[in-house]
């Protein structure tokens, strides 16, 4: 997958250098933020719902902490109004 | 309950972390060692030991019922940490809970050779280990130990036996059996192991547990003064002894507690051993050793919150809550006094 991406990165530099364009920098951003934030909510979300079948009151807390990571997203946002 | 696939540390040890809570503390022991046997049984039964004594309470009583009670609940819930890994994850785990098998190996031998009925070896088996029902089923059934090794023949233990046996044949006794399953055992447990740091962690607490059976097992000869090789006990692995080493202290106390004293675990041990050389009680001293595992279990749990040490602790806990849970209810049914009782308790 790692190559590819590098190809694409190629193959845009050489289209005319599209990632110069604000616009597609803003959406990368947001992109790779919200691949963050997936990869950090797959550890707490298997945590929260190892904690949930030991004790349903959890539900509540683990739900919460679970979309915490999601605020980075949000945060990222932020760009795509500024640019 | 796999090897295959990336591991799973968080799901574990967040439900490993919940059951941590449930384990008994300082009160709970202290109420028990108050009880009779039967109050002891009625107090887990409101615990989460309720549906194993349920379970059992038609076929036994007393002090055999808190008994089988805990082996059953042991087994199941290191059973459900087995289930609930995959990856490498259950590979570090499994290491660690086949020692569970080797009992059962152990304990079927055993039976087969004393011609022990079939039900009485069954209710000592803790089915905590890799074994599945069917190959349990198999080993109960089983009349002679050559059965024994053959349905053995496809695991870890196969080889080994199969060796064994033939000396077994010519002897007639079991220590080379015996010795062959734990052989293979700790064999298993220190090879190919990762270099990741929470896994040099677990090897160290390994180690240790290894070097303990070694002292433990080197100080019982060095005091019983017997004429048995010291080095046909000596178990790889540990970091304390070589085999010449521990062949060579075992003839000799005096030398043996010096050396373990001038060890890196003689901070920990330094008290057990002096009272090991006034009172002359190697009781203090396997329990030294047991509490200095649990601690260093305890700090384990704590440096590497998501990884395979928490889940280990929790083991180690368990492990513990059911030992002394035993020694009370065996305490009591001898008609101990609670504050005898309790100093045999171990308790961090």
């Amino acid at each position: 997958m790692l190559e590819a991406t590098n190809e694409l990165g190629n193959v845009a530099l050489q289209a005319g250098g599209t990632l110069t364009d604000a616009n597609a920098a803003a959406a990368l951003a947001v992109g790779l933020a919200a691949l963050g934030a997936g990869y950090a909510e797959r550890g707490i979300g298997s945590a929260a719902v190892g904690a949930m079948a030991e004790d349903d009151d959890l539900f509540v807390n683990g739900l919460i902490l679970t979309v915490l990571p999601e605020t980075i997203v949000i945060l990222a946002l932020v760009v795509v109004f500024i640019v | 309950m796999s090897a295959v696939g990336s591991s799973n540390p968080e799901y574990v040890v967040a439900r490993v972390r919940a059951r941590r809570g449930s384990l008994y503390g300082d009160e709970e022991y202290r109420k028990l060692t108050r009880m009779g046997p039967a109050e002891i049984a009625r107090f887990m039964e409101e615990s989460s030991y309720g549906a194993d004594i349920n379970a059992l309470g038609s076929r036994h009583g007393g002090v055999d019922l808190i008994e089988y009670a805990l082996n059953r609940n042991l087994a199941e819930q290191f059973d459900d940490i087995l289930d609930w890994s995959e990856g490498s994850l259950y590979d570090l785990i499994a290491r660690y809970l086949r020692k569970f098998d080797a009992w059962n190996v152990k304990t079927v031998i055993r039976g087969v050779y004393t011609d022990a009925d079939q039900s009485a070896i069954e209710v000592d088996l803790i089915r905590a280990g890799e074994f599945d029902d069917r190959r349990i089923r198999r080993l109960l059934e089983a009349d002679s130990i050559d059965a024994v090794v053959e349905v053995l023949e496809d695991t870890i233990y196969g080889d080994p036996l199969r060796e064994a046996y033939a000396e077994y044949e010519e002897t007639d006794t079991l220590v080379p059996l015996e010795n062959a399953v734990d052989r293979a055992f700790y064999e298993r447990l220190l090879s190919g192991l990762g270099n990741a740091e929470p896994t040099r962690q677990y090897e160290a607490f390994l180690r240790a547990e290894v070097d303990f059976r070694n002292a433990t097992n080197a100080l019982r000869l060095a005091r019983s003064g017997a004429d048995i090789d010291p080095a046909a006990y000596f178990i790889e692995g540990g970091e304390l002894f070589t085999r010449d080493s521990l062949a060579r202290l075992a003839r000799n106390l005096d030398e043996l507690v010096e050396y373990i004293g001038d060890s890196q675990y003689g901070e920990e041990l330094g008290p057990a051993l002096r009272e090991l050389e006034e009172a002359d009680s190697l009781i203090a001293f396997e329990h030294a050793t047991d509490a200095a595992l649990l601690a260093y279990g305890d700090r384990l749990g704590t440096i590497h919150p998501v990884s395979v040490t928490p889940i280990i602790s929790y083991i180690l806990a368990k492990e513990r809550e059911v030992e002394n849970i035993r020694a009370i209810a065996r305490g009591k049914e001898a008609g101990l006094p609670a504050d005898q009782i309790e100093s045999e308790l171990v308790i961090t």
